[in-house]
């Protein structure tokens, strides 16, 4: 659905997006994410037809988003950092003409203005004035704009940006209502909500693709699983964890032990789960388990990993 | 292209701008008719076109000037440029709202030949003509407040380009006394008023018509130029 090959974009002396390659097949929720500036508005504007690539071979919907520009914008919806909304213009008559100036036949308009401001929960709201809905209101019409011709590719750059998080969760039921037979690219720097939407994520940094995959991917590229055992004895804590770590080390499934800060043990394991070891040991050895649980480093984790700075 | 033009035209209404621009031209246009019939006496709008074709200069700027300025700070032209409509016909379409604006705007000066009429007997064909040279010019300055609304993404910023873009074709008519011949004589010919002058007496100059259709063509032109310009820096 979406192919790009090599792509290149320079403002000035300025590489935003270097050379990347990917593509996206229908039905896909791919998350772009990255640092504020790595390239995901640029990426996003050459998909949908608004900036030229400096190099490169950018396919949406199979047609050449350069040689094919109106061919290309009719099949794709495209909400931008801010809505883009005229603010003097009523909802009603401002998703009329986003349907108008998307090609939407006048026998249809109507319908499918009802339709998607059903879709986005904004029955009954056609005579307001734009200027005077909230932030949340302005997205869900950003996003009915973005949907007004029924687009096969929904590319939504950081839609829940700035809204309060009754407002976010709402913007994120919508779109996994949407999701389906429709593919939808979204950017964001808010990790939980990839987590929480995408089945694919890629990660952006100073214009390079740096993890291209799986949720479950990234974090294995960010960094190893482990668990976390903590234990005290009948009278209270341990003075020397070392003596413990010792203990658990023995055991044939560890590879790897050493406490942690919080007094408690970081345990790398040789592949399968050893919680049931740990806890016979710690049975045998009269200790309390207060603690065991599996870690998986979370997405924020992976992306300082991965991108080495704070996001 | 109509979607565009339709749109506009609403703007224009929703927003008091349209209506504090009719108030203050329908004033002016009052204000020069009447200086008109009390200086010269005559049953013509002469004189009321001439200051009205300069008062223009300084307000349809501000009527412009808003058109790609504000589509750029708001945004908006990131959803008309990925949608699948052409820049001409969106340049094109704005054009065309300015210009029915201006068109509705002349039409409530009707009531001024219509007291001539009444009071005297003016000569209809120079009236009409008046009001050709007078709306060619509304179309020729719309063009060029347009292109200085593209130059900028602040609004007030764009009416003073406009302006400004505006001023030399109103005073080159005023050099004459410098330099040659030769050099007097071209100003002269880019001069806006002169090109007025024709209309005023009754006279339809090819010439002139096509003054005005280039000044219209080129000012478009260099809009769709910034426009597209833009997208590749």
């Amino acid at each position: 659905m979406v192919e790009v090959h090599e792509m290149t974009k320079r403002y000035g002396p300025f590489t935003a997006v270097n050379r990347i390659s990917f593509s996206i097949r229908t039905g896909e929720v791919v998350g772009f994410i990255g640092p504020n500036g790595a390239g995901k508005t640029s990426t996003m504007r050459v998909l949908t037809g608004f900036l030229p690539a400096t190099e490169g071979r950018v396919l949406v919907a199979g047609h050449d988003v350069f040689e094919e520009p109106n061919l290309v914008k009719s099949k794709v919806g495209y909400l931008p950092e801010t809505p883009p909304l005229y603010t003097e213009l009523t909802v009603g008559r401002y998703l009329n003409f986003a349907a108008e100036i998307r090609g939407v036949s006048r026998r249809n308009r109507l319908a499918r203005v009802g339709e998607v401001m059903e879709q986005v929960g904004l029955s009954g709201w056609e005579d307001r004035i734009l200027g005077s809905l909230s932030k949340g209101y302005r997205q869900r019409v950003g996003i009915a704009q973005a949907l007004v011709h029924d687009p096969e590719v929904l590319i939504l750059d950081e839609p829940t940006s700035g809204l309060d998080p009754v407002q976010t969760q709402g913007v994120r039921t919508l779109i996994e209502n949407l999701a389906g037979d429709r593919t939808i690219v979204l950017s964001t720097h808010i990790l939980g909500e990839v987590e929480a939407l995408c089945s694919r994520v890629i990660l952006i940094d100073q214009g390079n693709i740096v993890v291209d995959g799986s949720l479950d991917s990234v974090r294995e590229a960010a960094g190893k699983q482990h668990y976390r055992l903590r234990v005290e004895s009948s009278s209270g804590p341990f003075s020397d964890l070392g003596v413990i770590a010792a203990d658990v080390g023995e055991l044939s499934t560890i590879r790897r032990v050493e406490p942690h800060g919080d007094g408690s043990l970081r345990v790398e394991s040789e592949g399968e789960n050893p919680c049931h070891e740990l806890t016979r040991l710690a049975v045998d050895k009269g200790w309390h388990v207060l603690e065991l649980r599996e870690h998986r480093p979370t997405l924020e984790e992976a992306f300082l990993n991965l991108v080495g700075k704070e996001l | 292209m109509f979607a565009i033009f339709r749109k506009e035209l609403r703007v224009y209404f929703v927003s008091p701008l349209a209506y504090a621009f009719l108030v203050v031209f329908l004033f002016l246009a009052g204000l020069f008719f009447y200086m008109g019939i009390a200086l010269t006496g005559e049953a013509s709008l002469r004189v009321m076109m001439g200051n009205m074709a300069v008062s223009l200069i300084f307000l349809l700027p501000m009527l412009t000037m808003r058109h790609f300025a504000e589509e750029q700070k708001r945004g908006t032209f990131e959803l008309l440029m990925t949608s699948p409509i052409s820049l001409l016909g969106l340049i094109v379409g704005k054009w065309l709202a300015s210009v029915a604006l201006c068109t509705i705007m002349l039409a409530g000066t009707l009531l001024f030949p219509a007291i001539l009429a009444y009071y005297g007997n003016p000569d209809w064909g120079t009236i009409w003509m008046t009001y050709l040279g007078l709306w060619l010019c509304c179309g020729a300055f719309c063009a060029a407040g347009l292109f200085s609304s593209a130059l900028t993404d602040d609004a007030v910023a764009g009416g003073m380009a406009g302006v400004l873009l505006l001023l030399p074709f109103w005073l080159l008519g005023s050099v004459e006394s410098f330099g040659g011949e030769t050099m007097s004589a071209f100003f002269e010919r880019l001069a806006l008023l002169p090109h007025l002058r024709s209309f005023s007496q009754g006279v339809l100059d090819t010439a002139d018509l096509a003054y005005f259709a280039g000044f219209i063509a080129i000012f478009l032109f260099l809009t769709y130029r910034k426009l597209e310009s833009r997208r590749w820096r």
